[in-house]
């Protein structure tokens, strides 16, 4: 889960790692503008204004600005707080005092799953790009797992963010840029991402996303997609654009799906397309209670198409309760294709009956 | 963990799913002699012994199978590479992955290994052992090698296998991002155990298993003998499928491209499961 940067720089400045002084600012903040007035002229000018978006690239989209008097600070608060950085919505506006420096240089922690270990990032030049310069001139970027390999000025600085990475549970920590002023390191912007597993132990970090990984709509779909397990969730989605189906969605109702899990999924997908297929190999998952589900559905929704496959777990009982409602299970994959492209043929010349 | 010989320990196993998974693989075979649980009021399940740490135990196991929730792996994981485990399977899914490096690293310090976490776990047709979760009916015992990042593939696939040519060993590797045993590890373990032909089932995210094919070729596996399936081939990019692990960032995570690398190794790729049971007879 990605992290807003004035959090990132609550963590820094709580673990004495240099950051500059800054006020956050939302639409309730901005009401108030007579004590705004004194908290933005006590960090002096020139201040910089940067919007709180979770979207990178937020500079080149006019979502940083430096403002040299408190009339154009306010004027640029104002702004940001009105626009939309690539359709998102500033949570509010980070003010901070202007730190002047030389050069500015990077460094990330993330997880490599290859060496299965944190790896650092290191380049002696940062700032918004990065990435250009990175893939232009890839031996000037430092990769390694071991504090010692970077430079030695450096090292008690990478220390502190190590142990930060560590405690707060992050899978990314990126301080570009970051520059040296008055004998010390500052941290100028923070990218922080949790762990959506530790969660659970790091309160600090709230939930600001409503789409799940286990629910992904896609774009332009006609069949919705339901299954239990990532994997087979996939390769059903594979197997329908194969056969030349656009898939509405991917939906994995995980092991141990209940009958009221299966019919929610059926009503969200319900919203995007006219037909679905569930694809069930119940291994933890037990097939009578899917069955459960869609019946429970059905009776509500009678008119919208469910293609189904039933293997494992309660099969034959699950299979039984279905055709007591007139619902046909198969139970291979390859043989629900081909019930969906009979079931379109049947259409197809209904429609021309009619001619 | 793949035979009658391998005392097995469950943590967990008087949960929900621990107690259901547990009374399953004692039916099947696995020598399980007892259940860590922090549940004081069970002293028994299905006929064996549960402690509230293995250092109560008498009988010191060498496998450790996981139900435990992802909060208490860690502390778990400590009880029992302690007393003496060496393998270790984790079924259970989110467990952050800091708690996973941090179990890697004490796993390397002890030569210890683990498969999970978020995985189906490991099963043997032939000695009628598993320390896992899979449907067991579907594994008819054969010749191929089952090596997988997916649970559920791992069971669509050999259930295919087992018309013919029978599956002899499976190996979950699991969903996240980082995992205890790797493809090229799975590798190894594989041919400690004696097989040739091996079904690789992979996904989008990472490039373990173009590494482990790699890997796999350099200790001697022939490219004929490996066949791999593919989940993902169509999924969006930047979007995370459900797996910690399965989000395509970048060009090599891509199925294309890890399909590609596989058959300039010679490897064949089928593109439906239903494929596999023949895969090895076109050669």
């Amino acid at each position: 889960m990605k992290i807003h940067e004035y959090l990132a720089k609550d963590i820094l400045r709580a673990e004495k790692v240099r950051v500059p002084r800054s006020y956050l600012v939302t639409s309730e903040e901005l009401a108030e503008e007579k004590s705004l007035r004194k908290c933005l002229e006590r960090l002096g000018f020139p201040q910089v204004l940067k919007a709180q978006v979770l979207v990178g690239g937020r500079m080149k989209a006019g979502g940083i600005v430096v403002a040299e008097n408190l009339e154009k600070s306010l004027e640029g608060i104002r702004k940001i707080l009105g626009m939309k950085i690539k359709g998102e919505e500033p949570y509010g506006v980070l003010v901070e005092e202007y730190i002047p420096h030389d050069t500015e240089r990077y460094i990330s922690l993330s997880i490599d799953r290859n060496v299965r270990d944190a790896v650092f990032v290191y380049s002696e030049v940062g700032g918004v790009d990065i990435e250009e310069f990175a893939s232009k001139y890839p031996d000037k970027v430092l990769r390694t797992s071991n504090i010692r390999e970077l430079p030695k000025d450096l090292q008690e600085f990478a220390k502190q963010l190590y142990d930060i990475f560590v405690r707060y549970d992050l899978t990314l920590l990126e301080i570009n840029p970051f520059v040296f002023k008055d004998g010390d390191f500052y941290a100028l912007d923070a990218v922080f991402h949790v762990d959506d597993s530790a969660l659970y132990r790091q309160l600090w970090a709230y939930e600001d996303t409503e789409e799940t990984n286990s629910f992904v709509p896609f774009e332009n779909g006609e069949i919705g997609v339901i299954g239990c397990g990532a994997g087979i969730v996939m390769a059903t989605i594979d197997i329908l654009v194969e056969h030349g189906y656009k898939p509405a969605n991917f939906c994995d109702l995980g092991g141990g799906a209940t009958m009221e899990s299966v019919y929610e999924a059926l009503k969200k997908v319900m919203s995007l397309c006219s037909k679905a297929v569930l694809n069930i190999f119940g291994g933890i998952t037990d097939c009578l209670e899917i069955a459960k589900g869609v019946v429970n559905f059905k009776e509500e929704d009678p008119d919208f198409e469910i293609y189904i496959r039933l293997s494992g777990n309660n099969e034959f009982l699950a299979k039984e309760l279905l055709k007591k409602h007139g619902i046909y299970a198969v139970d291979d994959m390859k043989d629900l294709i081909e019930r969906l492209q009979e079931d379109e043929k049947v259409q197809k010349r209904g429609v021309n009956d009619v001619f | 963990m793949f035979f009658k010989t391998n005392t097995v320990c469950v943590y967990g196993g008087t949960g929900r799913y621990g107690s259901y998974h547990l009374k399953r693989m004692i039916e099947y075979g696995t020598n399980v002699v007892c259940v860590v649980s922090k549940n004081k009021h069970i002293q028994r399940m299905d006929g064996v012994p549960v402690y509230q740490s293995l250092s109560e135990s008498f009988e010191k196991p060498d496998t450790a199978v996981f139900f435990v929730p992802p909060q208490n792996v860690l502390e778990a994981f400590k009880d029992a590479v302690d007393n003496g485990v060496v393998n270790f399977v984790i079924i259970t899914e989110h467990v952050p992955v800091h708690d996973t490096l941090k179990m890697l690293k004490l796993a390397r310090e002890k030569g210890a290994t683990i498969v999970g976490p978020n995985c189906p776990g490991v099963i043997n047709p032939h000695e009628r052992v598993k320390v896992g979760i899979m449907p067991e009916k579907y594994f008819k015992a054969g010749n191929v090698a089952i090596i997988s990042r997916s649970g559920t593939l791992m069971y669509e696939t050999a259930k295919h296998l087992s018309e013919n040519p029978g599956v002899g060993v499976a190996l979950g590797l699991g969903g996240d991002p980082v995992v205890g045993t790797n493809v090229s590890e799975a590798f190894e373990i594989v041919k400690k155990l004696g097989y040739e032909k091996v079904l690789l089932i992979g996904e989008i995210g990472g490039e373990d298993e173009v590494r482990g094919v790699e890997h796999a070729l350099k200790i001697g596996f022939s490219p004929e003998n490996i066949v791999a399936f593919f989940a993902g081939r169509h999924a969006p990019e930047g979007k995370r499928m459900g797996h910690a692990g399965a989000i395509i960032e970048g060009e090599r995570g891509k199925v294309s491209f890890k399909e590609q690398r596989l058959k300039e190794l010679g490897v064949k790729v089928v593109k439906f499961p239903w494929e596999v049971k023949d895969a090895w007879r076109i050669w």
